[in-house]
């Protein structure tokens, strides 16, 4: 099917006008220097990219690589088993829809209801106290935990649309056949229904994984001194050094690194298997 | 159902009228009162379209990104970005013959250095960076900047997300103005940070009242008119203004040169500076304000407030922060970014 | 005991989710201005949003917006993912494909900035028109996301059959692919309204002065501190939506009794 409909054409003309441009004029910028007088200037140079090998960059890329694995690896634990248990459910549209509508509020003003349950004398650690858990109240505010915590919480949903779509098509009588057949609960899991599932779950780890690593408001707000992720980094060359040719560089390496990361993921999981 | 008509046909003839003149304001959120800004339309017929930045920088990428066709008439840059903008041409030099009120601004905000005879802004808010504390945490109050790098501090320590305030207390400490541009004295700031980085709990840029009042930073810079507001809320909080010196920030009015509506934009900025705008940005936004006139409508409590409203020895050992030149700014961002990505 | 499970691990979950709206909805009638701490039971915050003029019209302005932006970005994804289903996988998809990954990983600031930047070198005017072109370029790529999760367990026979009977390919389009990616285009719809509906970053960047939207107005209070009046907008923004779902669930239920 050689044809390309004029919608098809639109919508290509659509993304090279407001996507591709834009970026190519972010690799652009990553090769430019800044002024006093303007932001983005020549002449051209590679410092940018120079800079980036630092041991600065390496412990802030480390950190948010780590975070952002936990944060998906936690995501996707919850999700997975939920989307599951939805799919079996009667009322999926219904649910679905409650999964969503509490992001339809600010996430901004979600993240300060999580301070409120996080804090020193919060809810989490009040409740724990309650329960002579412990015995007195735990520092989860501004620590990785509260990072993860959050990033997990407004994530979430990224990683049951996709696993829901997935699922929801999912024929069970194949269970049940191999069943009759025979097969074992963990087999019929393992080699019937998980892999049917890889395309959602390769869907949901790249819709939670990828902005994982460059959200910044979570670690600005939950975060503290030392939680601090490449996304902020990139906010600060941006705004606060005002060097954009610098912010610009700083992305597109970070790009690269996830790009090849999204590569080598994708490979064994290709639609061809 | 024809009481509806009428209704409607009111809607889009008050829309029509309004549709005249529109003003476009980019100004700090949280400065400006909502209700004053309407009062000004009701008056005026004057439509007002209000963005607001977070920050000095974020005002400055957008208008350096919009360069090409200005968008906004009026806006509110800090007292350093104002020597930056004007010095890069943004700005539109002010006919002070179209501003008559511009005589209740107290005189002590003429002059400056930023800007010689106030040509291109008009102050409005002002503040100086103090030192807070919480009393019930923190026994011995502090009084010098020095204090802060007690280790008894140990993460409890908040310091503003801006280096021109975090550098600036290290400066003074070492005996230098905030606005120094030497290279070996910033190098000589950013080690001593270095020494401060196990105190540091966060660096906080919003929500810096509900940190104080809440308890979860004990001690740090913080602005004057947080720990005013703040205090109302938790009596344990308390400013100082440290030996070493402070700085002091001026956040104000400019127009945009080749700005879509120049005429509307001057009468805006004359009616904010009339007394009785400045005492109702002062009540409703409890900012101390560069307004005389303004300052006499005030309660007594509030004039007589020494957080908000320091005494004249305390106003003139402060320093008002300057623009600086680009290799100095590109060494403050280069320890800035060491010291807080590092940790 | 399964099914004890089921119901176990389900409401365990929604518990999650809804305890920080529960403490966000509480805090809307806490008696004080910038504390997180509970201060004493008022609604005052609620007479103050009701009479906030401002925050409603931005509220009006981000549902239009986050609708049709979710609308055509949804559609697209749709055409897109069809279209690269049908074909098989050439160079052109590929290309497609890293150009989408890109725009994901792309942190928002850079596709703020350098979307401002191209508006401005093409003098597109900043306001309604450019946020709406921005919302629906940051949407496409999770749309097409969700939709191509489950277009791969697609049955393309059935639409070649048709099209060998004789159906017109938009037919065909319209009357056996688009049924079965049903539940993954409202899916692409909610979630691409969602991004769009609470997106500030990008909607600072591009945004003009006169076409308000909720997220910055959120945005610009929350630096002095959030007060409940922010909380109470929230309540009432998840009050609305879940009576709007309840209320639309029970109607479809009418329908089919």
């Amino acid at each position: 099917m050689k044809n390309r409909s004029l919608a098809l054409s639109a919508i290509y003309i659509w993304l090279f006008a407001f996507a591709l441009i834009p970026i190519a004029l972010t690799v652009a910028a990553s090769f430019l220097s800044s002024s006093t007088s303007e932001l983005i200037t020549l002449p051209f140079t590679l410092s940018n990219y120079q800079s980036l090998f630092s041991p600065l960059l390496l412990h802030i890329l480390l950190r948010s690589l780590g975070l952002a694995l936990v944060t998906t690896f936690f995501c996707l634990a919850l999700a997975y088993p939920f989307s599951y248990f939805m799919v079996k459910s009667k009322h999926q549209s219904l649910m679905l829809l409650f999964i969503i509508i509490p992001f339809w509020t600010s996430s901004l003003i979600r993240t300060y209801a999580l301070i409120a349950i996080l804090k020193f004398n919060g809810l989490l650690n009040t409740a724990l106290l309650k329960l002579h858990i412990i015995s007195s109240p735990i520092t989860f505010l501004y620590t990785n935990f509260a990072v993860i915590s959050g990033l997990v919480y407004t994530l979430f949903p990224f990683m049951v649309l996709p696993l829901f779509t997935n699922m929801e098509r999912f024929d069970f009588r194949l269970i049940e056949a191999a069943r009759d057949l025979g097969a074992s609960r963990r087999q019929t899991f393992w080699r019937i229904f998980l892999p049917s599932t890889k395309p959602g779950i390769l869907s949901g780890v790249m819709m939670v994984f990828l902005p994982a690593m460059t959200l910044f408001y979570i670690p600005q707000i939950l975060g503290g001194a030392r939680s601090i992720l490449i996304g902020n980094l990139i906010q600060n060359q941006f705004l606060v050094a005002g060097d954009w040719p610098q912010g610009a560089a700083t992305s597109i390496f970070l790009t690269f690194i996830l790009l090849i990361f999204m590569v080598m993921y994708r490979k064994p999981w290709s639609k061809q298997s | 159902m024809r009481a509806y008509l009428a209704i409607f046909l009111c809607f889009l003839s008050s829309g029509l009228f309004a549709a005249h003149r529109t003003l476009n304001v980019y100004g700090w959120g949280g400065e400006l009162p909502r209700s004053l800004i309407r009062d000004f339309e009701q008056e005026t017929g004057i439509n007002i379209y209000f963005s607001t930045y977070d920050s000095n920088e974020t005002l400055y990428a957008k208008l350096h990104a919009t360069k090409q066709q200005p968008v906004y008439d009026v806006i509110m840059p800090s007292a350093y970005f104002v020597e930056r903008l004007k010095n890069q041409k943004f700005l539109e030099k002010l006919d002070k013959t179209k501003l008559p009120h511009l005589k209740n601004i107290d005189r002590s905000f003429n002059g400056q250095d930023y800007d010689a005879f106030n040509e291109h802004s008009v102050p409005l808010i002002w503040g100086i960076t103090g030192l807070f504390y919480n009393s019930k945490w923190i026994k011995n109050p502090p009084t010098s900047w020095e204090a802060l790098w007690n280790p008894g501090y140990k993460h409890t320590l908040m310091l503003i997300d801006d280096p021109r305030e975090v550098f600036g207390m290290a400066l003074l400490t070492l005996g230098y103005s905030p606005n120094d541009i030497n290279p070996a004295h910033i190098t000589q700031a950013y080690e001593k940070l270095q020494a401060l980085a196990p105190n540091i709990k966060l660096f906080a840029s919003d929500g810096i009242k509900s940190l104080m009042i809440d308890e979860e930073v004990h001690i740090g810079p913080a602005y004057n008119g947080d720990a005013f507001k703040a205090q109302q809320e938790n009596l344990n909080i308390k400013l100082v203004y440290p030996e070493e010196g402070y700085a002091m920030w001026i956040d104000c009015l400019s127009i945009m040169k080749n700005a879509p509506h120049r005429e509307e934009a001057y009468i805006f900025i004359d009616f904010l500076l009339r007394a009785k705008s400045a005492a109702t940005i002062a009540k409703k936004e409890g900012h101390a304000i560069t307004n005389r006139a303004g300052i006499a409508l005030l309660p007594e409590t509030t004039r007589n407030n020494l957080i908000i409203y320091p005494p004249k020895e305390v106003i003139e050992r402060s320093i008002v922060q300057r623009d600086m030149p680009n290799n100095i700014l590109r060494l403050y961002n280069y320890y800035w970014q060491q010291l807080k990505f590092s940790l | 005991m399964k099914q004890l499970i089921k119901h176990g691990y389900l409401s365990f979950v929604f518990v999650l989710l809804y305890l920080p709206i529960l403490v966000l909805i509480a805090y809307s009638f806490n008696d004080a201005h910038f504390s997180l701490s509970w201060h004493g039971f008022t609604i005052n915050w609620y007479h103050i949003l009701f009479q906030d003029e401002d925050l409603w019209s931005a509220l009006i302005n981000s549902m239009l917006l986050g609708f049709g932006a979710a609308s055509i970005a949804s559609l697209f994804a749709f055409i897109v993912c069809v279209h690269l289903f049908l074909q098989s996988q050439t160079k052109s998809s590929n290309f497609l494909h890293s150009t989408l990954l890109m725009m994901i990983i792309l942190p928002d600031i850079v596709l703020g900035i350098s979307l401002l930047v191209f508006f401005n070198l093409a003098h597109i005017k900043l306001g309604f028109t450019s946020l709406f072109i921005a919302h629906i370029t940051f949407c496409i790529p999770f749309a097409i996301i969700v939709i191509q999760s489950r277009i791969s367990t697609l049955n393309v026979d059935t639409y070649h059959s048709a099209i060998d009977l004789g159906a017109s390919k938009l037919r065909a389009m319209t009357h056996i692919i688009l049924p079965m990616l049903w539940p993954a285009v409202l899916s692409a719809f909610l979630l691409c309204f969602t991004l769009s509906f609470d997106d500030v970053i990008i909607s600072y960047f591009v945004s003009g002065p006169d076409f308000n939207i909720l997220p910055l107005y959120i945005f610009s209070l929350v630096r002095m501190g959030v007060t409940p009046e922010l909380n109470a907008l929230c309540s009432i923004t998840i009050g609305l939506s879940m009576l709007l779902v309840l209320g639309a669930h029970m109607l479809s239920k009418k329908e089919t009794i």
